[in-house]
């Protein structure tokens, strides 16, 4: 059986499915059982089968696929490449030497060019080609078309399996957590204006309906083929996110909370409109991979041998497979930067015969020319930087990174599942799916805003005492750590975060959940000792506490958070000791994320003494609580599973995360690159895991990471566990701090002020405008006209008009008066009379006439 | 109805007629007049629906022409040329199933009205004469007729079914859109007076539908018999053709279009007698002024800022099917002059003034979001966004550049989004006023700030609510996201800064759309008056609101069933229009006949050295480039 044909259907109907559950339950919602609990096991039973079918189609991939050992850790040897670190420095303090701007000027491609090509081995590599095409068209517009599709590769493959696995799992936990929604809910939230609480029906079909569409979206973002159809499934999870925070319609806050994630998100959206148009313009094309040409009627069109002919996608354009996959402007960019140029070229060339002919040949022919001076260069970067955008307000990166702690307003099942797992991971899959397009500089811009959210994030987490909060500050603050990953260089290091991460987060919020349901609140410092009454909980807890903060015996075995967050510091560290002029950044980035390491550990400790450990500090909630029934524990020892293993690399079978995701890698990223604006230097990814690099490189950041971590984890100890320091004298220490951190570093006051007041203020000007002067100058032309109109009819009507009028008629009256003097009655006279005008007429008419003539 | 005549007749006449009977219905059952009036309405709409069927008639709309189908001239006044002239193309016939479909909504919706039915109803049918004609009128005086018929009904249903301030609303509508009025009949008038049949050839005579070429006869062939024929404009083609001093004017908007693109008619007023130079106004020919005449007389009535203030007011006057219809309808005429009058016959000034197209374009989008948002009234916000949205149409008509000589794709893309936003935004604006309405009835007031907890009141209600605002947002998988992705994606290859702004107006949208959720529905409390009256929504405000829902979801998910429709007929414009812009840049060059005509035989001379001085500077410049770019 064909793959390309079966994989499109498999995963389609896997995206389908969830949808399907959505309709159902919106037109039968309330009817499905009691409260409409047949709602959530319809959802739960189709997430189940998407499940079922992606891992079917992930069979089918790995079938046609089989990964193979990567270059990691392997003996394998990297063709010529610079593996010692002291060569690699040598070599660029070599370079600085002739530091000529001329001549870097004038060569900047073909340097980029060869420096890639020492470090490239694509030569051992096949490329695994994606199965790529449409289901259908949106939009033809001339040549250029926007589709629905899909790009199926195993990192598509991969996410899938995760989503609808984590996806199932929660389905499972929400039925037994959203149990109270099934009959009517008093809400102690909500006071109403008579003083009493909130009596409202239960909503838990409607939460399932969200969850089910939430999924589809899920999916149909992983799926998708081209970045116009991202957008789209980007807007849907957005809006799917707003619903599910807003859940509690009632509570002012869930709405607020809704509303500002969904305005956050749209003003990253913002910068990714303008990536889609850049890139739309540049490159004439949305698309991810090579999709078949179709001609009107949809049939497939081929060449005279019979070979189906492809349509360049993105990848391509940038990354032509005869330049080495190396990074290059592609034509359409520079001549859309060459805007001047062009429509110079086109004019003059507009009488010849064949007018595009004529004028394409002499703008290829320039083409190069304007790409060595850098035409289109900072149009990559802008489109890249955009495209980044929509990921920074997805992912909550620094600075859009305010709306997610407010989204935890949502219940826990959702928090575990938008906001953790899977919707904000998306951002992150977005750059690492389109990774193959960011120049070194949009990299470093991603690294730093990657490397200021992980530690702003971590900071405040410290200070939290709301359960959620501090997971969801935790959550920013491992997204910036795949931001950085990414940011460096490290692929495969961000892309492995982004599994590990999705079933520890998601595992932790499930965990926190199951607290919640048991003692009704969400303050930490209401808590703790519950470790005797939920077990399973605590321990599935621990694990994941375990698993984020990195745990395992160095060098040796760990759990799946320690294989990912080593990667990542140790491309950090290659790419610190890389070349000298990497040195300030790269070791900046490094203090932090160790640091962050260490945080991380201090503050997920934190949470666990407090919640579980000690003695209980609210004796009544505590007497309350109770372990959650197994339809919620169960699914906590699945992802604590996934949390443990999800990693390892079993010696018998090359079917591993790392190797799968590997295989999936943008061809041409596993190189050495230089900026052309800037001196830095990213190194091969594949040299930070080398063996050669071993000594160098995997022992000293393994062991630091361990250390950091040991040391977040003692301090958590001494103060939550055997309470031997009290964390209200640090806090009279460093009360600035602590007042900044417990108040997010002011970050919601900041934009308050600096943008939302003036958007309103503005606004109401605008409307004042329309008030006060178009519409005072309307009103004032009417009552101008109208003032005109009945001076007119005073002073011309009356006046002349009128007066005229009356003229006449008293001049016809005395002319009247005076004929009648001469009616005297006599024949005789009135004889005359006709005579004397008749001959007056016969005059008059042959004056006339001979006037005339 | 397998006459052209008959069937376009019929669909713009039934309603009048419809009208004219109910004159002799009687009075006092209002149920009667309602019932009979929503019947004309349907069956108008069951005509246009059918014809969206590809064979279903012989005359059904087919979507693989690009020309103008179902056409039919006769003479009206043969004096003056007049004709009553009507067919349909990709652009007409989606907005002639639109407004035959909003009207039927909106018939639904008039059971909230109990006030003199009779003569609501009356107008109502007259108002759907007027907008069915505009859409269909081939001859520029028949347009302007119809232009003016639904401009009578309009002004009393909003003046004397109106609220509070009915009276102002009512005569600012008509104010504002008779000064539009007057400038397009001016315009009009200008084209008229400046075309001639005569300059036409035999080919550009088919295309205008004066000669009709039978199947196997060359164009020459069909011209010659044409001459011969008893045709009363052949007779009168004959007597002037070869006497230049007389010209034979027409009101035939295709023939405009041709002599627009293919002669200098519309380039100059004449000729002065005695400097033999070409006559301008202000240094420009009829066509920049038919053009600015023209757009602006159309952009009253989209409305874009500055001349948008009358939209609010009315919008707040009117009763709801009419907000419905003024919003649903009215505005895309002015988008629909804009496509069908504006670029086609006058290319030259819209080519020249596209800057001035996408600014307006922008600049309404930009402030009408930021006005939407500072709004009390319930009606007043959804009429600003409505301001907001239809800038999205007048910015994707315009994006025309010089790329679009080697690339017209772009502006094509503008165009079709263009037209998409407009059937988008009548399914969206004609909802939101719709539901509007319903909570109005009930609660009879609509200030913002006393609403919330209607999602607990009305469920239903609020569910398909929230389905048509975000349909507004430009949510994904609902109609009003296609067009504005399509108008934005198009704008950058116009101009990057018009992008980035219009780019920005997402979030602007998103802002004023929740904002108004989160207060009107979201919530524990409803905090304002009569909150006992909230009840459900009933099975005929259902009625109303479902299709549209329905709609919105269908055309989001799979804009081709729109698409379809307008993508030959958008194509071909476009394509004539890059090829008519070809022409007149390589004349340009040549520097024949260049557009600002008013140079003499010196000046021409001037600018052939300067072409020469560029040339040689363009060597030099090449040469110097050259030479840097060689490594010494």
């Amino acid at each position: 059986m064909d793959p390309n044909l079966w994989l499109p259907a498999l995963l389609g109907i896997a995206v389908l499915l969830p949808l399907f559950s959505f309709s159902t339950i919106v037109v039968c919602g309330p009817a499905m059982g009691r409260g409409g609990k047949l709602a959530g096991y319809w959802a739960t039973l189709c997430i189940a089968l998407s499940f079922a079918f992606s891992m079917l189609a992930f069979v089918l991939w790995v079938n046609q696929h089989p990964p193979q050992e990567s270059h990691h850790g392997g003996s394998h040897e990297v063709a010529e490449a610079d593996v010692h670190f002291d060569h690699a420095a040598e070599r660029a303090g070599d370079e600085h030497h002739d530091d000529d701007p001329e001549h870097h000027h004038a060569e900047g491609r073909h340097e980029h060019h060869a420096d890639d090509e020492r470090d490239h081995d694509h030569h051992d590599v096949v490329p695994i080609t994606p199965c790529v095409g449409y289901w259908y068209r949106l939009g033809q517009f001339g040549s250029l078309h926007l589709d629905i599709g899909y790009y199926i590769d195993s990192l598509t493959v991969c996410m899938f399996c995760m989503v609808t696995l984590i996806a199932m799992c929660i389905h499972f936990y929400a039925l037994g957590y959203m149990h109270e929604e099934l009959d009517d809910v008093t809400d102690h939230e909500v006071t109403l204006q008579d003083g009493s609480h909130l009596h409202r029906p239960g909503r838990f079909h409607r939460f399932f309906q969200y969850m089910s569409l939430f999924s589809f979206s899920m999916l149909g973002l992983v799926v998708s083929g081209n970045l116009a159809m991202t957008f789209a499934f980007w807007e849907l999870v957005g809006i799917c996110s707003y619903f599910l925070i807003g859940f509690y319609v009632e509570r002012k806050s869930a709405s607020t909370a809704a509303n500002k994630a969904f305005i956050v998100n749209r003003i990253g959206d913002f910068g990714m409109i303008i990536g889609l148009m850049a890139i739309w313009t540049g490159l004439g094309t949305l698309d991810f991979g090579d999709v078949p040409r179709t001609d009107g009627q949809g049939q497939v069109v081929t060449d005279e041998q019979g070979d189906t002919i492809y349509e360049a996608g993105i990848f391509s354009l940038v990354r032509p497979s005869d330049a080495d996959y190396v990074l290059v402007i592609p034509d359409g960019m520079v001549q859309l930067a060459a805007r001047a140029e062009v429509d110079q070229i086109v004019r003059d060339h507009v009488n010849h015969d064949d007018i595009l002919a004529a004028s394409h040949s002499e703008i290829a022919s320039r083409t190069d020319d304007w790409r060595k001076d850098r035409y289109g260069y900072w149009l990559m970067f802008v489109a890249g930087v955009g495209i980044f955008c929509g990921c920074v307000g997805k992912s909550a990166q620094f600075p859009l990174h305010t709306w997610l702690p407010d989204a935890m307003e949502g219940p826990t099942p959702v928090s575990a599942l938008v906001h953790s797992a899977t919707m904000v991971a998306a951002g992150v899959f977005l750059v690492g799916r389109f990774y193959a397009f960011f120049l070194p500089e949009v990299l470093l811009v991603i690294a730093i805003v990657g490397c200021i959210t992980l530690f702003l994030a971590a900071t405040i987490a410290i200070t939290a005492t709301d359960i959620k909060r501090v997971l969801a500050y935790s959550t920013i603050s491992q997204l910036g750590y795949m931001m950085l990953a990414l940011g460096v260089g490290g692929w495969l290091a961000g892309m492995l975060h982004l599994f590990t991460h999705a079933f520890f987060k998601s595992l932790l919020f499930l965990c926190s959940g199951s607290v919640i349901h048991a003692v009704h609140t969400n303050e930490m410092t209401e808590m703790g000792g519950l470790r005797k009454k939920m077990p399973w909980t605590a321990y599935t807890m621990l694990i994941g506490c375990l698993a984020i903060a990195g745990a395992g015996i160095p060098l040796l075995i760990g759990f799946s958070g320690y294989y990912s967050k080593d990667y990542i510091l140790e491309q950090i560290f290659s790419f610190w000791r890389h070349t000298p002029a990497n040195a300030t950044l790269g070791v900046t980035f490094f203090c932090f994320a160790a640091g962050g390491a260490a945080i991380t550990a201090f503050y997920m400790f934190r949470l666990w003494f407090m919640t579980f450990a000690g003695s209980p500090r609210d004796p009544a909630r505590y007497e309350h609580a109770h372990e959650s029934p197994p339809v919620m524990y169960l699914p906590l020892v699945v992802l604590a599973v996934f949390a443990v293993g999800v990693a390892w690399k079993p010696f018998f079978i090359d079917v591993n995360l790392e190797n799968l995701l590997e295989a999936a890698r943008p061809m041409g990223t596993a190189a050495t690159v230089t900026g052309q604006l800037i001196g830095t230097e990213w190194p091969n990814e594949h040299l930070a895991h080398h063996a050669e690099n071993y000594e160098a490189v995997v022992v000293p950041v393994t062991l630091i990471a361990f250390l950091t971590s040991l040391c977040g984890f003692f301090l958590a100890v001494l103060f939550y566990g055997w309470r031997s320091l009290d964390p209200s004298d640090v806090r009279r220490q460093f009360r600035p701090i602590y007042r900044l951190l417990l108040n997010k570093w002011w970050f919601d006051e900041l934009y308050d002020f600096l943008f939302v007041r003036p958007t309103l203020l503005l606004s109401r000007i605008v409307a004042g405008i329309d008030k006060r002067w178009i519409d005072w100058l309307v009103d004032s032309t009417a009552s101008l006209t109208t003032s005109l109109s009945r001076w007119g009819d005073r002073w011309i009507d009356n006046g002349i008009v009128d007066g005229l009028a009356n003229l006449t008629a008293r001049w016809t009256c005395n002319v009247g008066l005076s004929f009648r003097r001469v009616q005297t009655g006599r024949l005789r006279q009135y004889v005359m009379f006709i005579v004397l005008g008749t001959v007056a007429i016969f005059i008059l008419i042959t004056w006339t006439r001979s006037l005339a003539g | 109805m397998d006459n052209p005549i008959f069937l376009l007749s019929f669909i713009v006449f039934a309603p009048a007629v419809g009208a004219l009977i109910l004159v002799f219905f009687p009075k006092g059952n209002a149920d009667v007049i309602r019932l009979f009036t929503l019947a004309v309405t349907i069956v108008v709409f069951i005509v246009t629906a059918l014809l969206t069927i590809p064979g279903f008639w012989d005359n059904s709309f087919d979507t693989s022409l690009t020309a103008m189908q179902d056409t039919f001239r006769l003479p009206w006044v043969p004096t003056f040329d007049i004709e009553y002239f009507m067919g349909i193309d990709g652009i007409s016939f989606p907005l002639v199933v639109l407004t035959a479909f909003i009207c039927v909504l909106a018939m639904g919706a008039s059971w909230s009205v109990t006030k003199h039915v009779k003569g609501y109803c009356i107008l109502f049918l007259l108002l759907e004469t007027g907008m069915l004609g505009v859409f269909m009128a081939l001859d520029f005086f028949l347009f302007y007729v119809f232009w003016e018929v639904m401009l009578l009904p309009m002004y009393f249903l909003i003046g004397v079914w109106g609220g509070s301030r009915k009276e102002y609303a009512a005569i600012k509508f008509f104010l504002y859109t008779l000064v539009g009025s007057v400038l397009m009949l001016i315009a009009i008038l200008m084209l008229y007076f400046n075309s001639d049949l005569t300059q036409l050839g035999a080919e550009q005579l088919i295309a205008a539908n004066i000669i009709e070429q039978p199947d196997g006869t060359s164009a020459d062939e069909a011209f010659t018999q044409w001459l011969k024929s008893e045709d009363l404009l052949a007779e009168k083609f004959n007597a002037k053709k070869d006497d230049p001093s007389q010209m034979l004017h027409t009101f035939n908007v295709l023939a405009l279009q041709q002599m627009g693109q293919h002669t200098s008619l519309f380039d100059d007023f004449g000729t002065d007698a005695e400097s033999s130079l070409p006559v301008k106004l202000l240094g420009g020919g009829p066509q920049h002024w038919a053009f600015l005449l023209l757009f602006i007389g159309f952009v009253i009535k989209v409305p874009s800022v500055p001349f948008h203030t009358w939209l609010p007011d009315a919008h707040v006057e009117a009763p709801t099917p009419i907000s419905m219809i003024l919003a649903g309808i009215l505005l895309k005429m002015g988008g629909y002059g804009i496509i069908r009058m504006c670029y086609p016959i006058c290319p030259a000034a819209g080519y020249s003034l596209a800057w001035l197209v996408c600014t307006v374009g922008v600049v309404s989008m930009v402030y009408g979001a930021f006005a939407a948002l500072a709004q009390k009234d319930f009606k007043r916000l959804v009429a600003y966004s409505s301001v907001s949205h239809m800038g999205y149409v007048v910015l994707g008509l315009g994006v025309w550049n010089v790329a679009a000589i080697t690339n017209s794709d772009y502006w094509n893309m503008g165009v079709q989004g263009a037209m998409f936003q407009m059937i988008a935004h009548g399914i969206s604006s004609a909802g939101m006023f719709f539901l509007v309405g319903v909570v109005y009835d009930r609660v009879h007031h609509r200030n913002l700030d006393e609403f919330g907890g209607l999602f607990g009141k009305m469920p239903l209600y609020t569910g398909l609510s929230v389905v048509i605002f975000f349909a507004a947002l430009g949510l994904p998988g609902l109609c009003g996201f296609i067009g504005e992705v399509f108008v934005v994606l198009s704008v950058w290859n116009y101009s990057m800064v018009l992008a980035v702004i219009s780019a920005a107006v997402v979030i602007l949208t998103a802002g004023y759309i929740l904002w108004t959720i989160q207060r009107v529905y979201l919530g524990a409390d409803y905090r304002g008056p009569h909150e006992e009256e909230l009840t459900p929504i009933n099975s005929r405000e259902i009625l109303i609101a479902a299709p549209l829902v329905f709609f919105a979801i269908l055309f989001g998910v799979y804009p081709k069933i729109v698409l379809q429709y307008m993508e030959p007929t958008i194509d071909r414009q476009v394509t004539e229009l890059v090829e008519w812009q070809k022409d007149m840049e390589s004349r340009k060059i040549s520097g024949a006949l260049l557009p600002e005509m008013d140079v003499g035989r010196l000046q021409t001379e001037q600018r052939f050295d300067d072409i020469e001085e560029r040339d040689n500077n363009l060597s030099l410049f090449d040469e110097r480039t050259r030479r840097k770019l060689q490594p010494d």
